[in-house]
């Protein structure tokens, strides 16, 4: 499995992202969740909207710093299941920096339905904010995330 | 339909699964689980390639699935136990390849529409324990609860792949020393 | 243990904080669970167990939130309250306000408000 869980970016301001996850049969851990109904699993709904949170603060900042992860998630409730061939659609507001971070508001649509709510916290931090000895890491995780960045760019190309 | 499933399990080994062992299982009180952390995971090196950690999300998911085993067990794996809510999970630490994760679950509160459980994470650091997340989960038996939705009549959440770890732990802690 | 409403009242709005993550100020006596509060299903089982552990009660289900009598053809048809789903609902939530209701009986107008847990606990608490 590959852990990217946003696909499409449709709209981004400084204060809002609204991004796509599409769901496949080919991803193949939902043979497992559940085996004769393939649903999106509820952490991974979190994971999409935790991510396009991500993109948001880097957007804010122009990618001020190399990690974005989960501090906290509070009232997150799930509405409706996500089918194979059905996409999760996250909208995600941005509320106000946090020590350390920034907190954000989400919801997520499923065919006009609410999959799901919540709100979230992330950390945004360098490595070097946290240990001294791991800032040679920054600037790769950096790159990194710029050319997962750059991969999500829109549009295709005639043949 | 029945027979299907039985052939793919045979053939097919497990992808969502998020803890490796039981460790304690009270039943309808309490259950402890672990999971190691190796490198030899593919996608740990999708996000951060460079300092590879492990998801929060899939956090939460080892803590659900510790704790959605204790619930479902206690009605005897009847009921289709599903997240409904995180009410909150807070995260102190970020885990690395190499850890062992200790999910820690505890019933709160139990009835025929669900459940609510709290539960602890920690990994070691130097013979310490220290603390990786806090996590307040409510599940909800959609049988008795989700009028509106649709899904299969029969239990697709719990299938040989968690029983069997309990199935493990129970036999391993009846082998004597 | 005997109970003030206003004592009732606090706790109750300390539960709906903590299980809808909202602010005690939106948390007013006439504020509808789910439209202003943004209940959701999951939150009432929620509102539920927080309550049964603040206040040391055992809520029985269909006690405080009676879905059942909602979805029942007897008692609401076309989104209309039956005159017997009336007089049912009356008996079985004495802690809701009916006189809204009473004069136009639309399914829709039908909403637990923080005053209508507070009657419930109240009654709960104080019997």
């Amino acid at each position: 499995m590959k852990f990217n869980l946003i696909d499409q970016i449709e709209q981004l301001t400084d204060q809002r992202i609204v991004a796509v996850k599409t769901v496949t049969l080919a991803e193949e851990y939902l043979a497992d969740h559940f085996p004769t109904f393939p649903v999106l699993p509820g952490v991974m709904m979190l994971e999409a909207i935790t991510q396009a949170a991500g993109w948001l603060m880097h957007h804010r900042t122009q990618f001020g710093k190399s990690m974005a992860v989960l501090k906290e998630a509070k009232n997150v409730k799930y509405g409706h299941f996500v089918a194979p061939g059905n996409e999760l659609r996250v909208e995600v507001d941005y509320i106000k920096d946090t020590d350390g971070g920034a907190s954000f508001k989400a919801v997520g649509f499923v065919e006009g339905q609410t999959a799901l709510q919540a709100r979230i916290e992330l950390s945004y931090f360098n490595l070097a904010d946290k240990q001294p000895a791991l800032a040679h890491l920054d600037a790769k995780l950096a790159e990194h995330t710029k050319y997962r960045w750059a991969v999500l760019q829109q549009g295709s190309v005639t043949i | 339909m029945a027979a299907l499933v039985t052939n793919h399990w045979q053939l097919i080994p497990m992808r969502w699964i998020w803890i490796d062992k039981f460790t304690e299982f009270t039943p309808k009180t309490s259950a402890t689980a672990v999971k190691n952390v190796s490198l030899a995971e593919e996608h740990l090196h999708d996000l951060f390639p460079a300092f590879p950690i492990v998801p929060h999300s899939l956090i939460v998911e080892g803590m659900a699935q510790t704790a959605g085993i204790l619930v479902g067990e206690a009605r005897n794996f009847a009921e289709k136990v599903i997240l409904a809510k995180i009410g909150k999970a807070t995260f102190h630490r970020l885990v690395r390849p190499g850890d062992t994760i200790t999910f820690s679950a505890k019933i709160d509160q139990l009835s025929e529409q669900g459940a609510s459980i709290t539960g602890t994470v920690t990994v070691t650091d130097n013979g310490a324990v220290a603390p990786v997340a806090d996590i307040e989960l409510m599940f909800s038996h959609i049988d008795q609860n989700m009028a509106g939705l649709r899904f299969p009549a029969h239990n697709f959440v719990f299938t040989e792949q968690f029983t069997d770890l309990l199935k493990t732990y129970r036999l391993s802690s009846a082998v004597p020393l | 243990m005997a109970m003030t409403r206003d004592e009732v009242y606090k706790k109750v709005q300390g539960v709906l904080v903590d299980a809808l993550g909202v602010d005690e100020e939106e948390v007013t006596p006439t504020a509808t669970l789910r439209e202003d509060l943004g209940a959701e299903s999951i939150d009432f089982l929620d509102i539920v167990f927080r309550l049964e552990k603040a206040f040391g009660i055992k809520i029985p289900r269909g006690e405080m939130f009676p879905e059942d009598l909602f979805t029942n053809a007897q008692y609401v048809q076309n989104g209309r309250i039956t005159p017997e789903g009336l007089v049912e609902m009356k008996k079985r939530m004495p802690h809701v306000d009916f006189s809204e209701l009473e004069k136009d009986p639309d399914i829709n107008k039908m909403q637990f408000t923080v005053d209508t847990v507070v009657n419930y606990i109240e009654s709960k608490v104080n019997a």
